[in-house]
């Protein structure tokens, strides 16, 4: 009963709030990992007796002190391990910790649907359901070599034995928020590959100087097509190497893009996801005998300076001013 | 000024591209005061008859023509195939499917020397649909004498004008020159857009720059797409229809100005033309005159030359008549016709014989019969089951010939409602044909006659209310799930009714709601009224001719079948003269032929169903006891009801039964006298003895048209030809009258007092047009005795067949459910036992008694491809799971559906661990993994510790694979429940008495709301509760509260009235109904205090019962005629009243007769919920 999982009620814009807040957690203890967007889980072994107070009277303290501080309400669930203190926040409520004691993880583990367990996502808990292995109940009475059978080896057993209430998970600390996104709607239903295009233009844009602001590099882009009839397609490349610069960006996400070949498709949204964000200092460039790399980086540090100086709308490419 | 006449106009029949009916477009040329118009629908002449039609009535002198995809000639610039290999190169889209190409340019091709014109349109017409995907005529086919041809703004010279390369546009006229020389024409249109692109000034000066340059005379048209102005977004939508994308107002809309513009607005549009052109304003004229001219060239005559009013027969020899004529072949045939079937020896036989044979001769029609009669003999031959109905069955050269098996002079039946000398149409024979090998057939008949003389007949889809709403919406971007709700909600109904029906329908109330939130959807929806969407194959017209067939229709080839078939429709073709032999597939005929087989496999018994005993006390038992299900005609709730209270007990009685159930004895209310009469509560009269030979067989009540036919000819004395024509003449209130003063006098003449006159107007009058043709009703009469006889005597085979073919209005499930009922054992699916199609099998056998079980069918698992399933079938019988997955090959999904509904439970108990088994399989064949499967030795797979199917999930995967509850009923798991709630039920329901109130409960098998002679709207309902049906009638006063319920729920739960009108006959008369599913499921979660709280709540009903006098759907008719109103001003028919008052007297509610809202009766997974944790 030492971990607790934290959902903050955070006004928009979401993220920005977000440090603040895993500093005030990280008064309590050192072992805090941000969940971005809006949680974070907290390992309370050492607090408990640094403070003199159980996890969840703690977790009480940590809401009051959201509250007078940052005006931020949140909901709390606690747990012996990070995977019972995430489930246990999905039945909480704000008001005090949901706590799951530390006996009790297989009955409240019991009735929960197969896909409630951290780590078991639709494809897995397809399958699971298919074989009449709906409830965590049946998953932990199923014979292990069955469920290995079912999901493979390794899953098999890491479902067996979370199933079990066996939670091998830890509290990493310090794992910053590892992705950005942002998305574009349509008002109507889009087939226009130009608007397509404008609209991947300006979210690489976005996230591109989104990154630069924050001081980070991506490893990866992903995109996600939503289409009229609520369905989507998703799609996401390596970069050559990271980077947050928005020409590489635009030029991956119009990559991804041109590979679904779209003709007819009703598209609805288009959302970039900029995925493995690492300090920006820590990323190499390769560099060029092509001067004009090097000018168009020079050109996006201005603006960037430019819109940090004038707002958000002062540069931007000319395709996207009409 | 002088004249114009539009050369290219698009109707309706260009799918999904033109907005106007052919006969509005003929009538607002009549109006705008032009003398000709020419209809050139895009790949399609099938608008051509109507619109002829249509020309004469309105005095305009219609032009033929068609708009044509061409291919580039292989020498012109631009061909050399890289676009070709561009667009190949194109990759596959991930989702929504790849444009449609429509980049070929257009030609318009307008038939201009007579019946050597529409031969060469016919031609292009047909070799442009051989091609592969959409219609292209290949440049080599690309040649015509009798044709003139436009090049307008699409065509690829007008491509090259607008990219402004005249140049360009010279090279590519050159071909087109040689080809056709004079007859070749440069089209100006002006819509007045911007630009150069098609419809801009730009374009059309710089056509008419090229034509003075080029030398070739150029003509002015406005490309029409619709009738009048104010159409452009119903175009805008079929556009987006027809490419399959939503309308996109920054890809350009249409300009609205493609209308049949009047000759003063197109002098207007010549002179901008001619001006932007730099010509001076008098060139103008010039130009009308021009296209004048050409009109004036093209010559067709719909009689003459379409050959619209003649016959066309196959030649003689190819019927079996060698040198000699078609009637000395026809007349030997039919003497050894009566040799053959003894009644060589009748003096009244040969008499008939002779008598039909000169009404035959008189027309010339002996081929058609010879036709008829070869091809039903080469069906026979092919060992399918072939029956003759129809009004055919009425001539004994028929019968002679083989092609009807009733003996005519036995049932009474005439000639003369068939063909007499003075009727001049084209005499129909149709024959029934096992369902199932309808194409085999069609295919047979290809064969005897060849290509060049058969074609199947097209079939328009047009558009009505769901399908313009889907379309609508979908072009108008709204959410798919949305339009999908929308759509569903309303019933089957006219697209210019939508509106109406939402201020009318109580079940549309909701929606009507929400009504404005949808803008412009209803209006556009009301204005796709009756467009053709799509044209498909008729399931039934085969036409057949002699050798000229392909010069007088063009012929395409069927999406699906490969089959040819005629561009134009049913009523088309006959108006062609083009001879159609309706080749019906019955699948009843394939459901008894499926059961006759299946006894004889089964047990070697052969039973010749043709031979059946007549009479047979055992199958009029059954037919008396309603227990019906399944027969042929006498299944539905009307007709068990009224089996309940007639009470057949012979051949004759079935007929009778039949033409009673009609929507013209009902009405006329033919059925209460014939029934009090018949069981001798109500004495039998005659209004003349005259009379009581032709009235004996029915009490003295008309039921027959054949009748009619003899009450006329006795009175009047004259011939029963003539007194066909009379009685054809009775359904129409004009000839009535005339009709009415002929007969008096008549019949005075020959010494019949004025009261037995009148009175028997009175009875000929009432009778009207209805009544049914007494050859219709003995052609249905004998399957429906085999059907009953089958039911009878081999219930297992009888089910076996009617599962496999599916005949019939009821769901599998609910036949399933009947043969349970009857104690037929249901025998589940089992891969080592069951056959692709339904089998019987020996359950049990003692003492000469045996029980025959049913097994159910391979083919009925969801997604089952036919190869599978006979791959399945012939590796029989599997020793383990291993070896049925190698053997029989089963993909995947289809393994794991077996395995779910028990078919793999010879291998191992477990169905989940099956499951399990055969993914591993899979993923073995997949990886190259060996086939190593832990096997608990022998044929059974281990246990692998995975939980069961629940009976629960059991009966949820049988529904949701076999759409059936093949195990159990799915109500017998309610029992609790309904017994908690009191609900009766349908065994117990029989021993009700009228007046009780109850509740019943069950599900859905179907809905109706036929036309009722009271002039109401009533919903009529079917419920099946495992125990037997309980019949359900909702009238007006419930539909506010109920309606809503009743359409759109699978299990319901209904208070009502018990009301009996016989022994046998019984229905509840609803007055509340909820949504059973909701209710066992707040049951389930809320308890019994749950279920309180939802029935507490108020129906709705009363609160906004609709009072508004007068909507404007009420002044509007349902489905009265075929002409759609033009957009925005459907409601102008006047109606006074809420009914449809026929010209009977009898009255309709204007939303009867419909095919209700919803989504049809209930099948599979929808009556079960799916748990979270069920299979699959």
């Amino acid at each position: 009963m030492t971990v607790l999982c934290v959902r903050f009620e955070l006004p928009p814009p979401y993220e920005a709030a977000l440090p603040r807040l895993i500093g005030l957690l990280e008064e309590f203890t050192p072992v805090v990992q941000a969940l971005p967007p809006d949680g974070a889980l907290a390992d309370l072994r050492g607090a408990e007796r640094y403070f003199g107070r159980t996890a969840v009277e703690l977790a009480s303290v940590i809401r009051v002190r959201a509250l007078a501080l940052h005006g931020v309400d949140c909901v709390i669930g606690a747990g012996p391990g990070p995977m019972t203190a995430r489930m246990a926040l999905r039945d909480a409520r704000p008001g005090p910790a949901r706590a799951v004691p530390e006996d009790g993880v297989r009955n409240f583990l019991a009735d929960r649907p197969v896909a409630a367990l951290p780590g078991v996502g639709t494809a897995t808990a397809r399958t699971l359901c298919a074989y009449g292995l709906d409830t965590l109940g049946r998953v932990a009475a199923a014979p292990l070599s069955t469920l290995q059978r079912l999901v493979g080896a390794r899953a098999g057993r890491e479902l067996h034995e979370k199933a079990n209430g066996v939670d091998r998970g830890r509290v990493v600390p310090d794992a910053v928020s590892r992705s950005l996104a942002t998305e574009r709607p349509f008002t109507r239903d889009e087939l226009d590959p130009g608007r397509h295009r404008r609209a991947l233009l300006s979210a690489a844009e976005e996230l591109g100087s989104r990154m630069r602001a924050a001081g980070k590099v991506c490893r990866s882009l992903t995109l996600t097509v939503r289409y009229a009839d609520r369905t989507a397609t998703t799609r996401t490349r390596t970069l050559p190497e990271p980077t947050a610069h928005s020409a590489a960006l635009t030029e991956a996400a119009y990559g991804l893009y041109e590979a679904l070949g779209l003709q007819r498709a009703r598209v609805r949204a288009i959302a970039l996801r900029a995925e493995g964000l690492d300090p920006a200092e820590r990323a190499s460039h390769q560099l060029t005998f092509d001067p004009v790399d090097e000018k168009v980086r020079r050109i996006e540090e201005v603006a960037d300076r430019a819109r940090a100086k004038f707002g958000p709308r002062a540069v931007m490419p000319g395709s996207l001013a009409a | 000024m002088p004249g114009f006449t539009h050369l290219h106009t698009v109707s309706g029949f260009s799918l999904r591209y033109g907005a106007s009916h052919p006969e509005r477009l003929a009538e607002r040329a009549a109006e705008r005061g032009m003398d000709a118009l020419a209809l050139t629908d895009r790949d399609t002449v099938a608008g051509s008859v109507r619109f002829a039609k249509a020309c004469a009535k309105a005095g305009v002198r219609p032009l033929f023509g068609a708009e044509l995809a061409v291919a580039a000639p292989p020498t012109a610039p631009g061909a050399r195939g890289d676009e070709a290999v561009r667009r190949d190169r194109r990759r596959t889209p991930v989702r929504g499917g790849a444009f449609i190409d429509e980049s070929a340019p257009r030609a318009t091709f307008l038939a201009r020397d007579g019946a050597r014109g529409w031969a060469d349109l016919c031609r292009l017409i047909s070799a442009a649909h051989t091609a592969a995907g959409l219609p292209l005529l290949t440049w080599d086919e690309n040649h015509a004498g009798g044709l003139t041809v436009l090049l307008g703004p699409d065509s690829d010279v007008g491509r090259a004008l607008a990219a402004g390369r005249p140049d360009r546009a010279a090279r590519l006229l050159a071909p087109w020159r040689e080809v056709y020389g004079d007859a070749l024409r440069l089209e100006t249109v002006w819509h007045g857009r911007k630009g150069t692109g098609p419809g801009s000034l730009r374009l059309a000066a710089r056509t008419l720059g090229f034509a003075a340059e080029q030398r070739i005379r150029p003509v002015l048209s406005n490309a029409v797409r619709y009738a009048d102005p104010g159409l452009g977004p119903v175009a805008d939508v079929l556009d987006a229809a027809r490419r399959l994308v939503p309308v996109d107002p920054a890809k350009g809309l249409d300009s609205g100005e493609a209308w049949l513009k009047d000759a003063g607005a197109m002098l207007g549009a010549a002179e901008r033309i001619v001006e932007a052109a730099g010509f001076r304003r008098e060139a103008a004229l010039r130009l009308l005159e021009q296209t004048q001219a050409t009109a004036a060239e093209c010559l067709v005559d719909p009689e003459d030359d379409l050959g619209m009013g003649s016959v066309h027969f196959p030649e003689p020899h190819l019927v079996g008549a060698g040198r000699r004529t078609a009637q000395r072949a026809l007349a030997s045939r039919a003497a050894a016709g009566m040799v053959l079937r003894g009644y060589a020896g009748r003096r009244e036989y040969w008499e008939r014989m002779h008598h039909e044979l000169d009404i035959i001769a008189h027309h010339g029609f002996a081929s058609y019969f010879l036709t008829v009669s070869q091809v039903v003999d080469d069906v026979r031959e092919m060992g399918i089951r072939v029956a003759a109905r129809g009004s055919g069955a009425g001539s004994l050269v028929n019968h002679l010939l083989g092609i009807a098996h009733a003996d005519p002079v036995e049932h009474g039946l005439l000639m003369e409602r068939f063909l007499s000398k003075e009727r001049v149409v084209l005499p129909d024979i149709d024959i029934d044909v096992e369902s199932a090998r309808r194409l085999e057939v069609y295919r047979a008949i290809i064969g005897r006659f060849g290509t060049e003389r058969v074609a199947t007949v097209a079939m328009p889809e047009t558009y009505r209310v769901r399908h313009a709403i889907r379309d609508v919406g979908a072009a108008l971007s709204m959410d798919p799930a949305e339009i999908d709700r929308v759509a569903k909600s309303f019933p089957h109904i006219r697209a210019r009714d939508a509106r109406a029906a939402l201020d009318e329908l109580p079940e549309l109330r909701e929606l009507a709601g929400e009504k404005e939130k949808y803008g412009r959807l209803w209006e556009l929806v009301e204005a796709l009224d009756a467009l053709p969407r799509g044209v498909a194959m008729h399931p039934c017209g085969v036409l057949l001719s002699d050798a000229s067939l392909l010069t007088r229709t063009p012929v395409v080839p069927t999406s699906g079948e490969g089959l040819p078939m005629a561009q134009f429709d049913k009523d088309d073709v006959e108006d062609l003269g083009l001879l159609k032999l309706d080749v019906l597939g019955v699948r009843m005929q394939s459901a008894m032929a499926h059961a006759v087989a299946e006894v004889e496999r089964a047990s070697g018994e052969r039973i010749d169903l043709d031979a059946v005993p007549e009479g047979d006390p055992a199958t009029y038992g059954l037919i008396r006891s309603t227990e019906t299900l399944g027969c042929f005609q006498i299944e539905s709730p009307g007709q068990r009801d009224l089996v309940g209270r007639l009470q057949p007990s012979t051949f004759h009685d079935l007929v009778v039964d039949i033409s009673l159930f009609r929507p013209g004895p009902v009405a006329a209310d033919m059925v209460r006298p014939f029934i009090e009469a018949r069981h001798g509560r109500a004495p039998v009269r005659y209004p003349h003895p005259d009379l009581q030979e032709s009235l004996e067989g029915t009490y003295g009540v008309v039921v027959f048209h054949e009748q009619v036919i003899d009450i006329v000819a006795t009175l009047t004395g004259c011939g029963r030809g003539e007194a066909d024509r009379v009685r054809r003449g009775l359904s129409d209130p004009e000839s009535q009258g005339r009709i009415k003063v002929w007969f008096a006098q008549r019949a005075e003449a020959n010494g019949y007092d004025a009261e037995t006159i009148q009175r028997t107007w009175e009875i000929v009058a009432a009778f009207g047009s209805y009544g049914f043709c007494k050859a219709h009703a003995v052609a249905f009469a004998v399957p429906t005795y085999q059907s009953a006889w089958l039911k009878a005597h081999h219930p297992a085979a009888f089910y076996a067949g009617l599962l496999t073919h599916d005949p019939g209005m009821y769901p599998k499930r609910l036949l399933l459910a009947d043969a349970r009922r009857r104690g037929v054992p249901i025998l589940p699916l089992d891969v080592n036992k069951s056959g692709v199609a339904h089998r019987i099998e020996l359950v049990s056998e003692s003492k000469g008694s045996a029980v025959w079980g049913l097994r159910l069918a391979l083919s009925d698992v969801h997604n089952i491809s036919e190869a599978e399933a006979a791959r399945i079938a012939e590796g029989q019988p599997y020793a383990s799971l291993l070896d049925f997955w190698e053997r029989a090959r089963p993909s995947r999904p289809l393994a794991g559906r077996l395995a779910q509904v028990g078919a793999l439970d010879a291998f191992g108990a477990n169905r989940r661990d099956l499951q399990l088994h055969l993914t591993e399989l899979h993923r073995g064949a997949r990886g190259g993994r060996g086939d190593q499967l832990p096997l608990s030795g022998g044929r059974r797979t281990a246990p692998a510790g995975l939980p069961d199917l629940t009976p629960e999930e059991r009966l949820s995967a049988e529904l949701g694979v076999l759409s059936m509850d093949a195990s159990r009923h799915l109500m017998d798991d309610h029992g609790t429940f309904l017994a908690e709630l009191g609900v009766v039920s349908a065994r117990r329901l029989r021993e009700a008495r009228h007046g009780d109130t109850v509740l019943v409960a069950g599900a859905k098998a179907a809905t109706q709301t036929p036309p009722v002679r009271s002039g109401k709207r009533v919903i009529f309902s079917t419920l099946d509760d495992g125990t037997g049906l309980v019949d359900l009638a909702f009238f007006d006063d419930s539909h506010d509260a109920c309606a809503h319920t009743v359409f759109h729920s699978w299990l319901l739960l209904v208070r009502g009235v018990v009301q009996r009108r016989g022994p046998r006959s019984l229905s509840v008369v609803g007055s509340a109904a909820w949504n059973l599913a909701d209710l066992l499921r707040v049951r389930q979660e809320e308890g019994l205090e749950g279920v309180a709280a939802r029935l507490a709540e108020p129906g709705g009903a009363g609160a906004e019962s609709a009072g508004d006098g007068d909507g404007p759907a009420r002044r509007r008719l349902a489905g009265s005629d075929g002409r759609p109103a033009p957009a925005g001003s459907a409601a102008r028919d006047p109606m006074e009243d809420r009914t449809i008052r026929m010209p009977t007297g009898y009255e309709m509610h204007p939303w009867a007769d419909l095919r209700p809202a919803g989504d049809g009766p209930a099948v599979g997974r929808k009556l079960w919920h799916r748990s979270p944790g069920s299979a699959g």
